[in-house]
């Protein structure tokens, strides 16, 4: 028998908390990209730990799209990073305040 | 061929073709054959989809259904994106970026589509991401101007982080009853056949705050102000209307439908956020000076509103729903439609200032904005009032009557900052200094015109409507 679903609940907690974590404390815009990466593959595990322990694939499909998702997800983000780069704002989320009321 | 997906197919097919244009042909016909497409694809789109209306149709493997709902609500999201077409016509973005523009424009659409018609959790997943993913290039896309950008990436961060949450809940959802499938999950828990209660209850509460940061309801709604201002204002309308419905067609599917059985462990949590929703936008609506923030901070009042109905898990609760958003969306268009009119003829259109003396100078579009503003306001005997009833009515036989007293008050501040546009429309005098007048366009008073008609027909047809709202609540939980 393989690794029970615990063990795959543990990990995908661990990593879902720890992207959770860097949106909350990190101010740069690649590291919360980064840290958002990290929560939706802590989702991917247990997704892929939940499609073993009820022995469908439905979960390893849901975690294909999500993984499609994702990149989908950087690749706007990283453009827009780039953008605003060239703009020359400081790349620093609590220096964006032109929006303020 | 199965012909439940045929708008769908025809929206991302239009999306497509919109791209061509940009590649071949003379001037004139790359500059107006996108948004000519656009049109075409969505009306396409929305004459299908009313062919559709009648019994429930299932295609990609049960993954989408087409049933009332799903027809009643992809009518709305095509309508909010022709009138978005129709005032993005002069908007800087339209014209500079035509080809993606509306591309990723009719991607949305297709996107709450897939949203309004989920019988799947991937499906339904995969609806949020396509429609979240393009707006946030919509509302980016003025990249030469800082708070266009700072808007798309802000938007991006947060709907990122919501994105996530939902994904986790959707997991945990998959975890405890072994299936994906929406009519399926219904009957476990309808058997009680899970595997584990208390991860049901985490499932819930993480798909709450996820849906709950894209429908822009408080305490989720920090991003909204800012990305509203910041973002192109048909864009903004289109995020005011379309997606807020969206996100409310996900909480009536799985709220509403898949989890209607073990209604007693969200009830609250969803009638606290629709509490907090209205009091945080009806209060932080008195302090703008910005019509644009204003209308911001409007649009998470309303989202509050609707979620009441969400709340109740009752029929009567569904339709208010319904018939809110449809209310909601013609009343919203109008007022936004009003600041792009105001945005091309004046300085600082945006602002409430910018609107002094427009009643004198333009009676008719003033007098639009005062039936829109009105009927948001909830002010008797318009759309917007005979929707809050049905939603408060609901809400109060469901066992929510704080929640629909709430409401209630929460109508009644909300007058402070919806009358001083009108005060400054009428009572004021136009200021000198806002003079600019450049010709709005044609189409932008036909997006006026027809929104002010449809607040006026949803008042006078509210009976009908409510009919057409009923039957496609009744199809929620329908096999």
């Amino acid at each position: 028998m393989g690794i029970s679903l615990m063990y795959y609940l543990l990990v995908s907690g661990g990593l879902f908390a720890l992207g959770l974590l860097g949106v909350l404390i990190r101010r740069n815009p690649l590291l919360l990209l980064l840290s958002v990466e990290l929560m939706l593959n802590g989702a991917n595990v247990a997704l892929i730990g939940f499609s073993r322990h009820w022995n469908s694939t439905d979960g390893q499909v849901f975690a294909l799209v999500v993984m499609v998702v994702a990149a989908a997800e950087v690749v706007i983000g990283l453009g827009l990073i780039v953008a605003v780069f060239r703009q020359r704002i400081a790349l620093d989320v609590d220096g964006m305040d032109h929006l303020k009321g | 061929m199965n012909i439940a997906a045929t708008p769908l197919i025809i929206l991302i097919a239009t999306a497509a073709l919109a791209l061509v244009p940009a590649l071949v042909g003379p001037v004139r016909f790359r500059r107006d054959a996108p948004p000519a497409l656009a049109l075409l694809g969505l009306a396409a789109a929305g004459v299908m989809s009313v062919l559709l209306w009648g019994d429930r149709r299932a295609t990609f493997y049960e993954a989408f259904r087409v049933d009332r709902l799903t027809v009643l609500l992809t009518l709305v999201f095509v309508v909010s994106g022709i009138l978005t077409v129709l005032l993005s016509l002069r908007e800087p973005a339209g014209v500079d970026r035509r080809p993606e523009y509306y591309c990723l424009l009719l991607c949305a659409v297709a996107g709450m589509t897939l949203v309004a018609g989920a019988a799947d959790l991937i499906g339904m997943f995969l609806g949020i991401e396509i429609l979240s993913v393009a707006l946030y290039v919509l509302c980016a896309l003025e990249v030469w101007r800082e708070r266009s950008l700072e808007s798309g990436l802000k938007y991006l961060i947060v709907g990122a982080v919501g994105s996530a949450l939902l994904l986790y809940g959707l997991t945990f959802l998959f975890g405890v009853t072994g299936t994906t499938s929406l009519a399926d999950i219904a009957l476990r828990v309808d058997a009680r056949d899970l595997g584990g209660e208390s991860l049901l209850l985490g499932a819930m509460v993480l798909i709450i705050a996820g849906l709950g940061f894209k429908a822009g309801a408080a305490p989720f709604h920090m991003w909204a102000p800012d990305v509203y201002e910041g973002a192109p204002t048909p864009i903004t309308t289109f995020m005011a209307t379309a997606v807020k419905a969206a996100a409310l067609a996900a909480f009536l599917r799985i709220f509403g439908a898949a989890l209607i059985d073990v209604i007693d462990d969200w009830k609250t949590p969803i009638a606290v956020i629709a509490a907090l929703a209205i009091v945080v936008g009806n209060v932080g609506g008195l302090m703008q000076s910005s019509f644009k923030r204003l209308l911001a901070y409007s649009s998470i009042a309303q989202a509050g509103y609707l979620l009441i109905g969400v709340a109740t898990g009752t029929l009567d609760g569904a339709t208010a729903v319904l018939f809110y958003i449809i209310a909601y969306t013609a009343m919203t268009v109008g007022a936004f439609a009003v600041m792009v009119i105001r945005e091309r003829e004046v300085e600082d259109g945006q602002s409430i200032a910018a609107l002094a003396g427009l009643g004198r100078s333009n009676p008719i579009v003033a007098a639009v904005a005062t039936i829109c503003l009105l009927s948001l306001a909830g002010f008797p005997p318009l759309a917007g009032f005979i929707g809050k009833f049905m939603l408060f009515g609901a809400a109060a036989d469901a066992d929510l009557v704080w929640l629909a007293v709430v409401g209630a008050v929460g109508s009644v501040i909300s007058l402070g900052y919806y009358l001083r546009p009108i005060y400054a429309m009428w009572a004021e005098d136009s200021r000198p200094e806002h003079a600019r007048s450049l010709d709005p366009g044609a189409p932008v008073l036909f997006v006026v015109l027809m929104s002010g008609l449809g607040v006026l027909a949803m008042t006078g047809g509210a009976h009908w409507v409510t009919e057409v709202c009923r039957a496609a609540a009744e199809s929620l939980i329908a096999p």
